[in-house]
Formats: structure tokens, sequence, C-alpha cells
């Protein structure tokens, strides 16, 4: 078994072992899941419907989903470079990119567990305990529906994907655990607050507020709130949307998931040579 | 690089810091058993992440001529750095199926076989060195790097990696260790590079490097070529890998 797809699987295989033999990771499962339930059951409990759910989870959502996606991509590939691992795996038939690929995708899997889960199973609950109307499956406006929860949760996952993508770019370009701690903790927070005080901050220096859907759909967060608005929470009392433009916010999820993961493989890729290069211009000076 | 080399150096320096580990290093690696040695800090390891590409040199050229197999090189760090949580079996079944290769062969070779429902964790530092050595040799590369494979390894395991070396050391593969254990690299290597302060201080085949310094044995050698007292596992002052030179 052979070539760089047969490399990108093995990869996969291990990393993705790795994941579901952490304890830690089925722990933080549990966690989200009592933090989520706690919501929803301090915002007045399934009986409210699924729309009331998805309003008390939606900002808890956008700092928690982070954070775990953190928890999980932070040491992703800084384990093999700081072990010494990963110059063992480079003398084998597996390319970067392959290797990258292949890590990020069993981190994906894990948080589709991890975060997918809890969520899967307090949508359950609402469903069990949900007032008869928000039984109906609407395809319309102004009914709740369990539908509406799916999409919620289609929404979750690239956004939770985006933040793995950043942690696994922080985890490539950090040299020790803390420098990662620190660089992870720096981006969830820039990710979390930034977009919307750039927003704010654009606002006051004159930008139009009709501008405002367009700048928010550039970060993650803000494109994900976007989409959750337009297509779940607002289907339901703001027919119309206009919320954010759909094509332009699933673009900038994209883009924040596949421009990291990029940058992953050429930091691993390029990272000796720039090291090399840098100490060249040390030793230069030295001399 | 000469006609039979495996893999060379040529002008390769090195620096950390700005201050240079190595310095000036040009070798050819021949096949067979081949050793380095010098004091801490002489640049041995730094030589042997160079040859195994794990780092880049400052200035400098490495390289390492085609391999007709999958895998080029087999390298084992001076910390052996597999993942905890995998059996020492799983372990090996990964880098196997990177390079189509049986691993209970290689546990065997090694001598694992019993070892091998073993979390990685659990195996002595002894054990999980030779786990290191089987991965570098498995899919049958042309060059093997070990830095230090017999380190924290008793008398008797010191003997079996030094064979296990020895016996993949043929048919023109080319393994380059480092030991501390003078007198098995005086029975098993068939040439010597001996480091200091980050260059070469001497190097060639064994046999011939004994009769220019009129020494009876590599220990002799380093003292004749290093100075000091040569390190043992109690007093790890000295390193030894193999390289020939050019």
């Amino acid at each position: 078994m052979r070539g760089s797809l047969a490399g990108l699987t093995t990869i996969f295989r291990r990393e993705l072992a790795t994941v579901f033999r952490t304890p830690g990771y089925g722990v933080l499962g549990v966690g989200l899941l009592a933090l989520l339930a706690g919501i929803v059951v301090v915002g007045g409990g399934g009986a409210t419907g699924f729309v009331p759910a998805i309003v008390d989870l939606l900002l808890p959502t956008e700092v928690v989903v982070p954070l775990v996606a953190f928890v999980l991509g932070y040491r992703a590939l800084l384990t093999d470079t700081e072990s010494g691992e990963f110059a063992v795996i480079r003398t084998y038939p597996v390319g970067i990119g392959g290797y990258v690929l292949g890590v990020v995708l069993a981190r994906v899997v894990g948080l589709l567990v991890v975060v997918g889960a809890p969520y899967v199973l307090v949508g359950a609950g609402v469903w069990l305990t949900a007032a008869p109307d928000t039984g109906i499956f609407a395809t319309h406006s102004g009914v709740d529906s369990p539908w509406l929860y799916v999409r919620f949760l289609a929404f979750v996952v690239p956004f939770a994907a985006t933040y793995l993508a950043l942690a696994t770019a922080v985890s490539a370009i950090a040299a020790s655990r803390r420098a990662a701690i620190a660089l992870g903790v720096l981006t969830v927070v820039l990710g979390v607050l930034g977009g919307d005080l750039a927003a704010v901050g654009s606002l006051t220096g004159g930008t139009s507020p009709e501008a405002i859907s367009g700048l928010l759909a550039r970060t993650p967060n803000g494109a994900f709130r976007g989409l959750v608005f337009e297509h779940v929470v607002g289907v339901a009392f703001a027919p119309e949307g206009g919320f954010i433009a759909t094509g332009r916010a699933l673009a900038s999820l994209t883009a924040w998931t596949v421009v990291p993961t990029a940058l992953s493989a050429a930091a691993l890729a390029y990272g000796r040579r720039l090291d090399a290069f840098l100490e060249g211009i040390r030793a230069s000076r030295r001399g | 690089m000469i006609d039979d080399a495996v893999a060379s150096l040529s002008g390769v320096s090195r620096t950390y810091g700005g201050i240079a580990v190595l310095d000036s290093v040009t070798l050819d690696v021949s096949p067979g058993v081949t050793a380095v040695v010098g004091p801490n800090g002489s640049g041995k390891s730094t030589l042997l992440r160079l040859l195994a590409g794990a780092a880049e040199p400052t200035t400098g050229a490495v390289s390492v001529a085609d391999s007709p197999g999958p895998k080029p090189i087999g390298y084992l760090p001076q910390r052996v750095p597999f993942r905890d949580g995998f059996t020492a079996s799983e372990t090996l079944a990964f880098y196997a199926r990177l390079v189509d290769a049986d691993p209970e062969a290689a546990l065997e070779r090694v001598g694992l076989s019993d070892a091998a429902d073993r979390p990685v964790e659990a195996l002595s530092g002894g054990m999980r060195r030779l786990l290191g050595i089987a991965q570098a040799t498995i899919g049958d590369p042309p060059l093997i790097i070990l830095d230090e494979p017999t380190s924290g390894l008793d008398p008797g395991m010191r003997e079996r990696a030094f064979r296990t070396a020895t016996r993949v050391a043929t048919d023109g593969t080319a393994v380059v260790l480092s030991s501390h254990d003078l007198d098995l690299v005086d029975d098993h290597a068939d040439s010597l590079v001996l480091l200091a302060g980050g260059q070469v201080a001497a190097a060639g085949s064994r046999g011939e490097l004994l009769a220019d310094y009129d020494v009876a044995s590599v220990d002799e050698l380093y003292r004749a070529v290093v100075g000091g007292s040569v390190a043992t596992d109690e007093s790890p002052a000295v390193h030894v890998t193999g390289v020939s030179n050019r």
C-alpha cells in the first residue's frame, strides 16, 4: 500500500485512534453536554421549542465551540514535531500535505463526535420535551421545527472546523506546548471578539450600516452567526432575511478552514529551511 | 561523493543561536557500519540530524543517493519518539503500512516479539530503543541512522543492538550509529569519524586509523585524537558514531 493516498489514510487512522484513546476528549464532550443542557434548561427547558433553544445556545456556542476545537487541535501537529516523531515520519514516503490532511481530517472526525454528539443529544432532549406544535416538520416560516435545529447543527460543524484548522495552524507554528496555548488563547479571543469589535470600529469610522453584514461575514463568528440568523432563527420571525449573504458566509467559513490548513503544511514544509536561513543570518552577524 | 557513497556532506556547517555546532564538515558515508566519536557538544547528533534530513544545514549541502525502495533513510533519533497509548505491534504496524513491510518480522529481528502487545509506555527504555531500531530498519532503507542506539541498554541488549546493526549493514546498506560503548564499536564498526569542537578531527576506515595513529583499539584512538577520558554510560562524556572520510 503505497502512494500519497495510502500515506494519508495511514496517518488518518493513527490520529483517529489517538483521539479516541484520549480520555480527556470524552470528558470534554460530557462537559459540553452538561453546559448545553444547562443553558437550555435555564432558558426555559425543551418545552419552549427548538428556536428558543437555538437562541439560548447561539452565544455560548460562539465561545465554547472555538475553545473545544482548540483543545482538540492545539497539539495536533506539535505532538509529533516536539517528540521528534515527525522527523522519523519524514523518512517515509508520506508527503507533508498528506500528513497534515490526515491529521486534520482525523481531528475533524473527533470534533464531530466531541461537539456534535452533545448538540444532537440536547436536540433530542428538546424534541422529547417540546410542546406539541414544535414537533411539526415545518417547511415554512413562523413554525418551530426540528429541521431548524438540524440546520443549526449544519452550521455549527463548519464553524467548529474553522477553529480546528486555526488551532492546527497554531500547532504547526508554535515551538512548544506553552507557546501553543498562548497563541491559541490569543487566536480564540481575536476570533470571538475581534470581528465584532472591528465591525463596530468601522461603523464609528463612517462605514455604512448596510455594509455591516458583509463585514461580519469575513470572520468565522460573524459568518456563523449570520447564517444562523438567516436560515434558522430568522425563518421563524423574519422570513425576509437579509442578515447576511449566504454564499459569502459559506465562502468565508471555507476559507477560514482551507487557508490555515495550507499554512500548517507550509510551516512544516519550509520551517526547517527558514530556521536554517535565520541561523545563517545570526551566524554572519556574530562572525 | 565517492562512487559507492550512500550519502555525503559537503562543507556542511550548522549553527544554533549563532553558535557553530558543526563547522565545514565534509564526509562520505559508505556501506557498512560506521561510527563518529567525540565529546559531548562535538556535534554528533547534529551531524546525524542533518544526514537524516531532520535539520537543514546553515551552509553546505547534504546529499543522499537515490533509493530503489520506498524509504531512502531509516532514522532513530537520540530520544525515541513513539506515541504513548499504542502497543509495540501497533506502533510498528503504522510504519510498516507506509512501506508495505511486515511488522512482525521487524519485531522478531530485534527480539521484541514477546512484547508485541505491550503499550509503548510500558516498555523499558532499552526495549523502546530496540523498537526504534526495528522502526529504522523497516522497509530496508540503504542508509540507516541510529543516534545512540545503545543508550540505556544493559550489556546484553547493547550487544544485541550492535549485532542487529551489523546484520543489516550488508548488501550495500550503510549504518551510521552512535554509542558510548567503544568496545562494541571496536568489534563492529568498519569506519570511524572523530569529531571535536564541531569539526572532523579524524575519519576513515577503522583499520587505517588504528594503523595511522599506531594504536590497538578505538579507545586508544579516541585518547590519541580527541584526548581526555573516555565516557561510559555512568559518565557519558563521549559519544561514538560512524561515517567515513573523503
